[in-house]
């Protein structure tokens, strides 16, 4: 199915230049779920729960029921939570959030290509489209993200585009913006790695700031950029992304007030929110509510505990689904402004081993990393405004890859030609949407 | 016998000659360069600062005492959690104005001598002397606006991107 029309609907950027979207913008929203953490085939799309991890006979099923249609698994349940009473730990499944799965209402592209075996390249394969297998940590993305084609494209402004990470490590704060040349910082994406920055330490280093008034601000921002100019830094000197003065006030009302409603119980959380993922989620529902940002992408990563504990890797990957769905329906049923005119993408950045390493968890099940061919199977699936219904792919018939996501979003927004037009990305990339 | 001691005499001579012309009195040269109090050139800072540095220089600055390690791995993690760092930067600097503890000037003290005020903020921030314009600028702003507070000044010095160079 081909739905990239074609249509001249000039606007003019915030840089004074006039320019025309090449497609029809398909939705208004994005929010891109990095599935993160290394999530394998078996237990996630293809729902063979224990049966194609632990010789277990009978236990497949579906431990996915927001992402995936299918029935659970009715053997040796350990991934929903605990029901106390001496019964099995994590015997009892989250209920289904979502009235329907995404399968059920969305676009399933059941074997995809990951590019690399690794967390950092893949993230960087999801937020750039780029072939960078060399990307090392500690480093930006070596080529532009999504945010800064969006922002000089589509002429975003830097609270249109979001990153919340899930934390400090694993380089994943650097993820809102590279410093290539012909894009850059100054088109970066806005980032909080929201469970440090909401955390008890960002709260006692930021949290007791003095909520200064328009009129105190404005002296000081005038003396600042009067500082500024005079000292004239270069664009390629640029150590961070670049909000207006009226920008930057606005985030710092935000982070003051997601602190308040911490203090009275309002942050939005989903019904199970045990672990990282979830405090990522509820930081990611509240930008999305405050800011109502064009594009928000944040990752999650509980599932990387599969290195040495299955059982616990089962536990996160229903968790992150349970976490997933409930994003969606906050979406839907609490920000009308984004409601039913909103895509999500849902993909991991890279799969896990056909086979286990020797480690045994709690339930003597082995544990499974991520560096061989299998780890190269993902899936990814699409929800929302003008997605179809359909199930694209199969075992063993892989259609797509993960650079197709930095392409599909510039699609939805309407400006595909210009972002496959950079020299950056895959050039064997394309739009899901080209790929149904 | 005789012959012993006409030795010693000799060895007793060559001796005094020795010490004599060794302890002859050095001159005392002191060379003609006038003192001189060295300031950085703007366009000298090229480099920046890590979030440590700029955070430790800050604090000293603010507080007159060293910020502890704890203190700064916590501020150092909670600004690089942010994706600008402008907006960490004047948020953490929000925080230490809410101290009661900072060593900074009066506001009556800016307004009684604000050409001095203004010197002095570029040499403790910049480590410079303002250029003329520099000081008309700020002196001319300061006057002509009585709402601004010292805090005001402080706050545009340390969050500006001079600051974060060296």
């Amino acid at each position: 199915m081909v739905t990239a029309g074609t249509v001249a609907a000039p606007y003019i950027l915030p840089t004074g230049r006039m320019f025309a979207r090449t497609n029809t913008p398909k939705a208004e929203y994005v929010v891109m779920v990095m599935f993160a953490g290394g999530v394998r085939q078996q237990e996630s799309v293809l729902q063979r729960y224990l049966d194609d991890s632990q010789d277990v006979t009978g236990a497949a099923g579906n431990i996915m029921p927001n992402l995936f249609t299918g029935t659970a698994p009715d053997r040796k349940i350990v991934y929903g939570t605990d029901p106390g009473g001496g019964a099995t730990r994590g015997s009892e499944p989250i209920p289904r959030i979502l009235s329907q799965s995404m399968e059920d209402t969305g676009t399933v592209f059941k074997e995809m290509s990951a590019i690399s075996a690794g967390h950092y390249v893949g993230l960087n394969t999801l937020i750039t489209g780029s072939l960078g297998t060399a990307q090392g940590l500690k480093t930006r993305p070596k080529y532009p993200t999504i945010f800064e084609y969006l922002r000089k494209h589509a002429g975003f402004a830097a609270l249109d585009t979001w990153f919340i990470a899930n934390g400090l490590g694993n380089s994943t704060p650097l993820l809102n913006s590279s410093k290539n040349p012909d894009y850059g910082l100054q088109y970066g994406g806005n980032m909080f790695a929201a469970p440090y920055t909401f955390g008890s330490v960002g709260r006692e280093i930021l949290g007791n700031g003095k909520p200064y008034s328009r009129a105190d601000l404005d002296p000081m921002y005038y003396m600042k950029n009067f500082l500024d100019q005079s000292f004239g830094l270069s664009p390629d000197q640029l150590e961070t992304i670049k909000n207006t003065d009226e920008e930057k006030t606005k985030i710092k009302e935000f982070i003051r007030a997601v602190f308040q409603r911490q203090d009275q119980g309002l942050i939005p959380r989903p019904p199970v929110s045990d672990n990282g993922d979830a405090v990522t989620i509820s930081y990611a529902a509240e930008v999305l509510r405050h800011f109502k940002p064009k594009f928000l992408t944040l990752n999650m990563s509980a599932v990387d505990g599969c290195h040495s504990n299955f059982t616990g890797y089962l536990r996160s990957l229903h968790r992150a689904d349970h976490s997933v769905g409930w994003l969606w329906n906050y979406i839907q049923n609490n920000i009308p402004e984004m409601s039913g005119k909103t895509i999500m993408i849902v993909a991991p950045e890279c799969g896990r081993n056909l086979n286990p390493n020797p480690i045994l968890d709690e339930n003597d099940w082995y544990a499974y990393d991520h560096s061989d061919a299998n780890a190269m199977r993902v899936w990814s699936v699409m929800v929302g405004k003008n997605v179809p219904k359909m199930s694209v792919g199969s075992e063993g018939n892989r259609v797509g890859k993960l650079t197709d996501i930095v392409p599909t979003i510039a699609d939805i927004f309407g400006v595909y030609d210009e972002v496959k037009a950079s020299p950056y990305l895959d050039p064997q990339s394309k739009s899901l949407f080209l790929r149904m | 016998m005789n012959m012993h001691n006409s030795g010693n005499k000799i060895s007793l001579l060559l001796l005094s000659v020795a010490v004599l012309s060794s302890c002859t009195k050095e001159k005392n040269v002191t060379f003609g360069v006038n003192d001189k109090i060295v300031y950085e050139d703007k366009s000298l800072k090229t480099k920046r600062k890590s979030d440590a540095e700029y955070i430790s220089i800050l604090y000293t600055n603010l507080y007159q005492v060293p910020i502890s390690p704890t203190q700064l791995y916590k501020t150092q993690n909670v600004i690089y959690s942010i994706g600008d760092r402008n907006v960490a930067n004047e948020m953490v600097l929000s925080n230490y104005f809410n101290t009661s503890t900072l060593k900074i000037p009066k506001d009556s003290e800016m307004r009684a001598d604000v050409a001095a005020f203004v010197e002095k903020c570029y040499k403790r921030f910049f480590l410079r002397y303002p250029s003329e314009g520099e000081k008309t600028f700020f002196i001319n702003y300061i006057k002509s606006n009585p709402n601004v507070t010292v805090e005001m000044v402080y706050t545009a010095f340390s969050v500006s991107d001079e600051y974060q160079y060296y």
